[in-house]
Parts: structure tokens; sequence; C-alpha cells
């Protein structure tokens, strides 16, 4: 099954944030508690956490890229060989557990 | 022309646009300091001063005690003697404090020492309503367009927080900037090049022919959303941005109400003596009378409930039902 992971709505007023760091590349295998990405607000740091288990296929954004609340920063499946949707089909949203700090 | 050219623009929050203006005047200028409550090692309140406590230390960015009445009164002394201190005052509500130094001593210094001596001083304070209650939430802007000797400027965009601060820090008297704690979540694109922005020109953000909609600050988010509402319904609204309070740009405004034939004004204050009824009658005194309306804040203390908040605070389908109003008249 694909997923994908969208920006969550972390903190209030947050319309907008930048990519910080990935932790992991397209191949990257996640267990849930692994750290995915760091992404920065106007103050805090949002640290999103596989809450499944999954594999990271492709990244969207890039440190440095701005990306808005809900729009797609990457998608991941169960296996490795699964094929991916062309263009923005639709994906169920990867669960995420995300701390702001 | 062979080409249209337009600037390189990089992305930034809003409290990175107020660093780079800081950090680059602080730079340029060895008489620019900082004071004022968490502006140090914490980098400000809305990390506005991130990393500037590195590069320039504590001989030049200075935490205060929670005093600011004496930090304001420090300030215009450190001003008159020479050197361009900004002073941080995280709400605007306790900007009242440091009023009789403002007002009374750094605003009439020039003119009370015949030129000999002036106050090159900026106040940065964040003014509005995010949660936080009477005290901390107020929008007290028009008070300060009264005082001769006093600037106030009100940036509304990353660009215009970064222009407008730059100007600031070299004018050669006291300004008051005026951000917004709403503001600093929103990112904006930024001229790369070193720009800053002449104070007294407002900015027509959407242009339109039915009614000119004028605001300053965050309620320039709500008035840009209220002229989205109504242009579904075939409205075409004019969108000014003040940017500047006091000098007023009244040519912009007037020559758009010229072309409109209405007016409407909005400001997160009290409507009283307010900044929208000085636009109007500055612009009805070139063009003679129109069609008008103002909105501001009920007349009330701003609650820490949020839902009296959101109904004591001017909103985008508030704003719509005025100019649709207003277009009866």
């Amino acid at each position: 099954m694909i997923y994908q992971l969208s920006v969550p709505a972390a903190v209030p007023g947050v319309e907008e944030i930048r990519i910080l760091e990935w932790h992991g590349g397209a191949g990257s295998t996640f267990a849930a508690g692994d750290l995915i990405v760091e992404l920065e607000t106007h103050k805090a740091v949002v640290e999103v956490r596989a809450g499944q288990a999954g594999i990271l296929r492709e990244i969207k954004a890039e440190p440095g890229d701005w990306c808005a609340v809900g729009l797609r920063l990457a998608l991941f499946s169960d296996s490795a060989d699964e094929p991916l949707p062309e263009g923005d089909a639709a994906a169920t949203d990867i669960l995420v557990d995300f701390e702001v700090t | 022309m062979l080409y249209e050219q337009k600037p390189v623009m990089a992305r930034m929050f809003f409290r990175e646009a107020v660093t780079r203006a800081v950090r680059e005047e602080m730079t340029r200028d060895p008489h620019v300091l900082i004071l004022g409550q968490d502006v140090g090692s914490f980098g400000g309140s809305y990390r506005e001063f991130d990393g500037l406590y590195k590069i320039f230390g504590p001989e030049r960015i200075r935490d205060t005690p929670v005093a600011e009445a004496a930090t304001v009164g420090i300030a215009a002394g450190v001003a008159a003697a020479g050197y361009r201190p900004l002073v941080s005052i995280t709400y605007m509500d306790f900007l009242m404090l440091g009023f009789d130094a403002l007002i009374n001593y750094a605003a009439k210094l020039r003119y009370k020492t015949a030129g000999g001596l002036s106050a090159p001083m900026v106040v940065k304070t964040t003014a509005g309503a995010q949660g936080q209650g009477v005290a901390h939430s107020q929008c007290i802007e028009a008070w300060l367009m009264s005082v001769p000797g006093l600037r106030v400027v009100a940036p509304s965009t990353p660009a215009d927080a970064y222009g407008l601060m730059k100007t600031a820090l070299r004018s050669d008297g006291p300004v008051v900037y005026i951000d917004h704690k709403r503001l600093f979540p929103t990112p904006g694109d930024v001229p790369v090049t070193e720009t800053s922005i002449p104070f007294g020109q407002a900015c027509i953000r959407r242009e339109g022919t039915d009614l000119t909609l004028v605001s300053h600050g965050y309620m320039m988010r709500v008035a840009c959303d209220a002229a989205q509402i109504v242009a579904q319904d075939g409205i075409s609204c004019e969108v000014i941005d003040l940017r500047s309070l006091a000098p007023l740009d009244i040519d912009t405004v007037a020559g758009s109400v010229e072309r409109t034939g209405r007016l409407l004004t909005l400001e997160e204050g009290q409507t009283v003596c307010g900044v929208g009824t000085e636009v109007a009658t500055r612009t009805f005194e070139r063009t003679g009378p129109k069609p008008w309306m103002r909105i501001g804040a009920l007349p009330a203390p701003v609650s820490s409930n949020p839902v009296l908040e959101a109904a004591c605070i001017p909103d985008a389908p508030r704003v719509a039902d005025a100019i649709r109003t207003l277009l009866t008249r």
C-alpha cells in the first residue's frame, strides 16, 4: 500500500513551513517511532516521527524548500517494489507522531 | 525593453526579515544597539534577534529588566548622546510605561534644543490579539500618530518588515515600529539585495474599481481575504496597505478614492479617534465627502477567552458584509 506524508498542522497559526532535514532517503526503512523529518516554523522545530512501519520511496521537498500545511512531503509504501502512483493521485496518510521543540 | 527586470527574492519568515535588517544595520553602523527584555542570548521574544548576540555581544545587545519606562528613558539618553538604540517592547500595551520618555523627551528633543540634539531611536513593539487577554492584546498606534516628532510604521509583510526597519534604523528621530503577533508565523519573499522602504509610501496590494479598503499591519490579511470573498459576487475592491501611519500617504489613498468613490477603513484597534478616522478626514479634505465606513475592535477590552476575542476583533466575513453595505450607499 502507498502512503503519503503531508505537512502536519503542528503549530497554531502556521500556514507554511520550511524543510530542515530529512533523516533518510529513498529506500530507507522506518519503524514506528523513528525520526523521519524535521520541519521549521517561525519559532519551533517540528520532529515528525513514524507512527507505523514503512519504506520511504520519494521525497517531494528538499531542505530549504517551503511547503504549505497539508501538502505532500513524501511517499511511503509497505514493500520496496510497489509502483508509485502517477502525479498527485490521492494516497492514504501515513500515521505520524510529531513533537514541537 | 528586451526583458523585464525583477529583483531576485529569498523566502523567509517575518522574524527573519527583521533579524536581517537589524544585522545589516548593526554591521554597517557601530552606533546601533539593542535594548530590551530577552533580546540577548535568548534572541528576542519572537526570535527576531536570533543569532545577533553571538555576532555583536553584550556590549551592543543589552538585556534589560521588566522596566519599560527606564528602558525607553535610557534609550532616549543614549540616542541624544549619539547612538542609535533599538528598544524592544514585547507587548505594545507596556509601551504606555515608556510614553513619558518617548513623547516628552525623545520626540521633542530636536525642537527643545533648537536642532542641537536629536534622538535617533527605534521602539520596536508588537501589537495585537492572540489569546493573551486585556493587557497583552491592544493596538494603540492611533495614540502615537498625533505626536509631533514621532514617526510610526507598521509592516504587514516580511519584505516591508525588512525595508521599513532599515529606514527606521537610519532615521534622525524616534520611530515606533509596530509588528503583530500573528504576522511572525508568516513567510514572504524579500529582495536579496539590500533595499530600504521609505516612510510615507502606502502600497496598493490589490487593484479595484468599486471601493477603496485601507488598512495596515495584520489586518491587511483580513482585508485581502475580504476582498477575495466579495470578488466572488463581482465586487472589485482596491486594497491599500498604509505601511506608514506617520507620515501618512494620503496621496495614494485620495487618488484611489477619487477613482472608486467609496472608502472603508479597517484596523484592529478602536475606531474612536482611530487610524481610519484620521485617514478618512484627510482623504475627504482632498476629495470632498464620499460614502465611508470604519471597522475596528468593538468598544470592549480584548478577552483572553477565544470566543470573546474573536467577537471583538474584525474578521473577513464582517469586513465583506461592510463592503456590501457600503456599496448600497
